[in-house]
């Protein structure tokens, strides 16, 4: 399916996110490293000495220089040993394989919701531009942008979960368990990432399809006789697809940056609440691991989403 | 409970009222059940937990609220009343002290760890041993006055000691006192169940899922008859409170501990629930670093103490569910004093002359420590109102809670102040040891006890008669009291909730609940 | 990109036509005018709030607590009796405090780091996009949330992480302009004149790659309130006594089964401000963008 120059690119890009992995992984260790306060006090316990965090930083060799403790995690990280959480003593890959499906399923609901309502919202808008639904689909899109997802995700939990209890207010069920019970679960906190999603892609695709109705070759082909509509189907969706490819490859990585919080107010077991508690209570192998699946996930994302460019405009690759 | 004065089961509700005292009086009346008089078919208890254990090993854990988790799996030697917490048989079925500083354990008789291994002398000494001196255990200092243990026959453990203390019995109670299987560690004192207990508890553990929850199955080899009350235990790990009862009002969970108690208003509401409460020895204060600034003035933390309404911040923090407090034990406590307790009253008056006395008319401006959680901020802001009467001034900086307390009272002493709790102990005198001592870790600016309080401290712990050992920790605290060292602040009230199935169900003044009778109708 | 074109060799504002062109602007979209209008009382609240706000924001009245909008409290008062509306009138402060304290450490950083980047080329630019791209692989919040544990927990060290992590989308703006700036004619005549580094870089490239920039400030400023209000949400932005609209939801939210209606107002300032700011960025970014038909 690739074609040489395609394969080209795809070798240079994972050669390319080395670095970028270990930047990412080394900066975070560093960061938690300046942080004040660590693991050591938490884990003496309520009736802890000095002496005994001290203790403890040694058994668990947090005394150790920076640099072996970075190589150590890194050099085990190569061989697919994320060690384990300082606090619970859980392997950390564990951890990572209940929580990041969790968060997937999220963000894939938020961004299926996102394409499924905002196309042809996105459509709706270009196809009236100018007029009464263009200017709707417009107002609401700029809203749905400045909307702060978390205060959406309250508002919907007390009008939907609370008063009326039509959905679950809070918690999860793994997909891999109960497919329809994460479904439940997982609707309000979809809906609450999706409103800015329904915005960013109604907008953008709104647009990109003016801008292709008022080319050239449009006027042509609506001259020639074709109807409109089959016009906006055929050649106004092909013509902005790379377009939306664009919007979604940004969408998940903002929306994998919003559950952080909204998980937070889902109390969903996901990678935003694991990376938050991680990193208040230093435990620093979790925030670790948690960033380096967080990151690599932007980086295949980014990587597919060049992978499909290519493919719908071989031009691309032979940059 | 003789000593619950009216005025405080008067400020509760008239439901809440019914359900306290009835929580209350409900232990009494299952110890006079015969054994085995409760069904148990195959069913299993839900709880919801407020928070994933740190280990479920009593010697390597450190948070207090692994307990709860704990207490399914151990049984301790010394068990307590859960109204008073007063010592009485667990493991041991007796102890005595032969000398002040010889403590001699009776065992029970056909005890079994879950492993099959016998539970017996040498098992307590292996695992006394192992929480004194090996290098993971976190409760070394638990046992600091222990010199040497010994299995004077299968049944008999003598404990000597290097100073008298009285307080062993409780603390062999808490976590010193959970007896892990000496087999499921090969009787290596560094190894460490973790994640995997093992010990003579009503269930057998089955299974630890970070965050997600922690299971046991009935262990039928039990020593007590009737224990436990159901077949089996699910904790269900879900911190934040709102989900906690919602978990419980859709019926995902039996039982929910720990409630906000913001929440006990909507749990009255809700007919299928009952509500569960009572005082708990977790109380909310404000640690002072006496060794800084205005705050080295006995006078200046006197004043702040006085300046606080605390009636109010009950009413307000706590949603009325909860107890003022003036000094560090709850007013259902055995050791509770009414003597300390009037040292501290509410009085703008006198706190503003002892800030004028103090030289500090003009008011004073403090460097403030506390957690960034919504109720913890919600507390700082009703004690800034409060010290705004008397010109105590200042900001709140806020940090995660090993970062602020471990700044506070480490080495760095950051701030003047940090609003937190203290969570209890099971002997009053750890509490006092812990606190107040000239050097211990809750002491932040390590500064000496008033004159008499080591004295009388070292007292109650040469006493083997409550009374006695109550006196002796009246004037402990009451020392403490004028000294102003900490400023006490509420009782925090055990909230929790059940389902009408759930039976049994009582909440102990440690307030970190047992499940071992529970029953499911 | 062709307005570099246009651009006379030296940048100079012409105050004249800038007014003019702003006057231009206005008219053309009056509702950029509307926001411009709303932001303009948003500072007014922040600037002004002890003269508008009718009470003290941090005065507690434990006999009326979560009551609901009255003819005295406009917005009904919070879970210590604290009025509201006044609490809300001085969050602007936090709100607008926080915009533009994130945006400024973010150009601070974000346009030198560019520029020399886009100018230096080569292993410089190869070395810093990397780095810019690491950043901007992140979920900016949890950056945001590790630098602010490491800067300490507060509003302003929480916008100053919130600026940190905002600087490599400016900076990468940046570089790629100046990539293109530097190829252009005046930019190789003035070195040959022997213009200094600093001199092409402050008086050639930075004035002809700014525009992009300025809107892309006005949008990071809504994008900056909302994460203002999302570290408040978590704790880690305002602290007490300081009222912030995130701060307030957070509050709210441990009442929302009991008293919901405490979440609405902040909630709707953070989202009023945050559509001002977009509308006028988008707006100035059409009047910017010399390819779109403005007359």
């Amino acid at each position: 399916m690739l074609n040489p120059l395609q394969k080209r690119m795809l070798r240079r890009r994972i050669v390319q996110a080395v670095p970028v992995l270990l930047l990412a992984t080394f900066s975070v260790f560093m960061l938690l490293k300046l942080l004040p306060g660590d693991v050591a006090i938490t884990l003496a316990g309520e009736n802890a000495t000095t002496e005994r965090i001290e203790e403890i930083r040694r058994i668990n060799g947090l005394d150790r220089p920076l640099l072996v403790q970075y190589g150590q995690w890194a050099l085990n990280a190569v061989q697919g040993d994320l060690s384990e959480s300082l606090l619970s003593g859980e392997e950390v890959t564990t951890t990572l394989a209940r929580v990041f499906p969790n968060t997937l399923f999220i963000v894939c609901y938020a961004i299926l919701l996102s394409i499924v309502i905002g196309v042809p919202l996105g459509l709706l808008a270009a196809a009236r531009s100018g007029g009464l639904a263009d200017r709707l689909v417009m107002v609401g899109s700029s809203v749905g942008v400045a909307l702060p997802n978390f205060w959406i995700a309250m508002i919907l939990v007390v009008a939907l979960a609370l008063n009326r209890q039509i959905f679950p207010a809070t918690g999860f069920v793994s997909p891999w368990q109960d497919l329809s019970g994460a479904i439940w679960y997982a609707t309000l906190p979809a809906v609450a990432l999706a409103a800015s999603g329904v915005a960013e892609v109604s907008r953008q695709l709104r647009s990109s399809l003016v801008e292709v109705l008022g080319s050239q070759h449009f006027r042509t082909l609506h001259a020639k006789g074709l109807p409109f509509r089959s016009i906006l189907w055929r050649h106004g969706l092909k013509n902005v697809s790379v377009n939306l490819l664009t919007v979604i490859s940004l969408l998940v990585n903002r929306t994998l940056a919003a559950t952080v919080v909204v998980e937070v107010v889902f109390a969903v077991p996901g990678m935003g609440n694991t990376i938050v508690n991680a990193t208040l209570q230093r435990d620093f192998p979790v925030v670790q691991g948690a960033v380096l699946v967080m990151v690599l996930t932007v980086i295949t994302v980014n990587l597919i989403t060049d992978m499909l460019y290519s493919v719908l405009d071989p031009r691309i690759s032979q940059r | 409970m003789t000593k619950r004065p009216e005025e405080i089961i008067n400020t509760l509700p008239p439901l809440r009222r019914r359900q306290v005292l009835a929580g209350m009086a409900g232990a009494a009346a299952i110890g006079l059940l015969p054994r085995g008089a409760f069904a148990q078919d195959g069913n299993v208890l839900r709880i919801r937990a407020n928070s994933n254990p740190s280990s479920l090993d009593p010697a390597t854990g450190g948070a207090g609220s692994d307990h709860v988790f704990l207490y399914n799996f151990y049984d301790t030697l010394v068990d307590w009343e859960p109204e008073t917490l007063a010592p009485k048989p667990g493991l041991a079925a007796s102890w005595d002290f032969t000398d002040p500083t010889t403590l001699v354990l009776k065992l029970q008789e056909g005890v079994t760890f879950h492993d099959g291994s016998p539970f017996n002398a040498e098992a307590v000494k292996f695992n006394l041993d192992r929480n004194r001196t090996a290098q993971l255990s976190n409760i070394k200092k638990d046992l600091a006055n222990v010199s040497e243990v010994q299995a004077t026959d299968e049944l008999t453990v003598t404990l000597t000691l290097s100073a008298p203390d009285t307080a062993l019995p409780l603390i062999l109670s808490d976590r010193a006192g959970m007896m892990v299987s000496p087999q499921a560690l090969n009787n290596d004192p560094e190894a460490n169940v973790d994640r995997a207990p093992v010990g003579t508890g009503p269930w057998t553990f089955t299974g630890w899922t970070d965050n997600e929850k922690v299971s046991g199955e009935r262990f039928a080899d039990h020593w007590r008859e009737g224990i436990p009350g159901v077949d089996g235990i699910v904790l269900n790990v879900i911190p934040e409170a709102a989900t906690g009862l919602r978990a419980i009002q859709s019926g995902q969970v039996d039982l929910a501990y720990q409630l906000d108690e913001r929440q006990q208003q909507l749990v009255d509401k809700m007919p299928n629930l009952t509500l569960v409460a009572g005082p708990t020895l977790y109380i909310y204060q404000v640690y002072l670093n006496s060794a800084r600034g205005p705050l080295q003035d006995v006078r200046v933390r006197r004043a702040m103490s006085l300046a606080i309404d605390r009636d109010a911040y009950v009413q307000v923090t706590q949603a009325g569910v909860g107890e003022p407090a003036y000094m560090n034990l709850p007013k259902a406590h055995w050791a509770w004093s009414e003597e300390a307790a009037a040292v501290t009253t509410f009085d703008v008056d006198a706190a503003k002359k002892l800030m004028e006395e103090a030289g500090f008319a003009d008011g004073i401006e403090l460097d403030m420590r506390g957690y960034p959680d919504q109720g913890s901020v919600q507390r700082q802001e009703f004690l800034l109102a409060q010290w705004a009467k008397i010109g105590v001034k200042g900001r709140f900086t806020n940090a995660p809670i090993s970062e602020a307390s471990g700044r506070f009272f480490g080495d760095e002493k950051v701030g003047d102040l940090l609003m937190s709790a203290w969570t209890g102990r099971p002997d009053p005198s750890l509490t006092y040891a812990l606190m107040y001592g000239q050097t211990s870790y809750y002491n932040p600016g390590r500064v000496a006890p008033p004159e008499g309080y080591d004295a009388a401290l070292q007292k109650s712990r040469e006493s083997n008669d409550q009374a006695e050992r109550a006196a002796a920790l009246s004037t402990v605290q009451k020392l403490a009291m004028e000294a102003a060292l900490c400023i006490p602040l509420s009782i925090r009230y055990e909230v929790d909730a059940t389902t009408d199935r759930v039976q049994n169900f009582k909440a102990n003044l440690l307030g970190k609940p047992k499940f071992r009778d529970v029953t499911l109708g | 990109m062709s307005d570099a074109v246009q651009s006379p060799p030296v940048a100079q504002i012409d105050r004249d036509g800038f007014l003019t062109r702003v006057r231009h602007w206005l008219i053309d979209d009056p509702v950029a005018a509307v926001a411009l209008v709303a932001l303009a009382v948003i500072v007014a609240c922040a600037i002004f709030a002890p003269w508008i706000a009718p009470f003290d924001p941090t005065m507690q009245d434990y006999n009326s607590m979560l009551d609901g909008p009255s003819a005295v409290h406009l917005l009904g008062t919070d879970d210590l009796g604290r009025d509201v509306f006044s609490r809300l009138i001085y969050g602007a402060r936090a709100s607008v405090y926080a915009a533009f304290l994130a945006v400024g450490v973010a150009s601070l950083l974000g346009i030198p780091i560019g520029l020399i980047a886009g100018y230096a080329g080569g292993w410089v630019d190869e070395v810093v996009s990397r780095i810019i791209d690491t950043f901007l692989s992140f979920p900016a919040i949890v950056l945001a949330i590790a630098v602010t544990g490491v800067l300490g927990i507060g509003l302003t060290n929480a916008m100053l992480s919130v600026g940190i992590v905002f600087a490599p989308q400016l900076a990468r703006l940046v570089r790629a302009r100046a990539l293109v700036l530097k190829q252009e004619l005046y930019v190789d005549a003035a070195r040959c004149f022997g213009a200094s580094t600093w001199s092409i870089l402050t008086r050639h490239i930075l004035p002809n790659a700014i525009q992009p920039v300025l809107v892309q400030m006005t949008l990071l400023m809504a994008v900056a309130l909302l994460a203002e209000a999302s570290l408040s949400f978590l704790g880690l932005g305002t602290q007490p006594p300081d009222a912030s609209w995130g701060s307030m939801i957070a509050r709210a939210y441990l009442y929302a089964q009991i008293a919901p209606a405490q979440m609405y107002a902040p909630g709707i300032a953070i989202l009023v401000t945050a559509l001002a700011f977009n509308t006028v960025g988008e707006s100035l970014r059409e009047a910017l963008d010399p390819t779109s038909r403005r007359p």
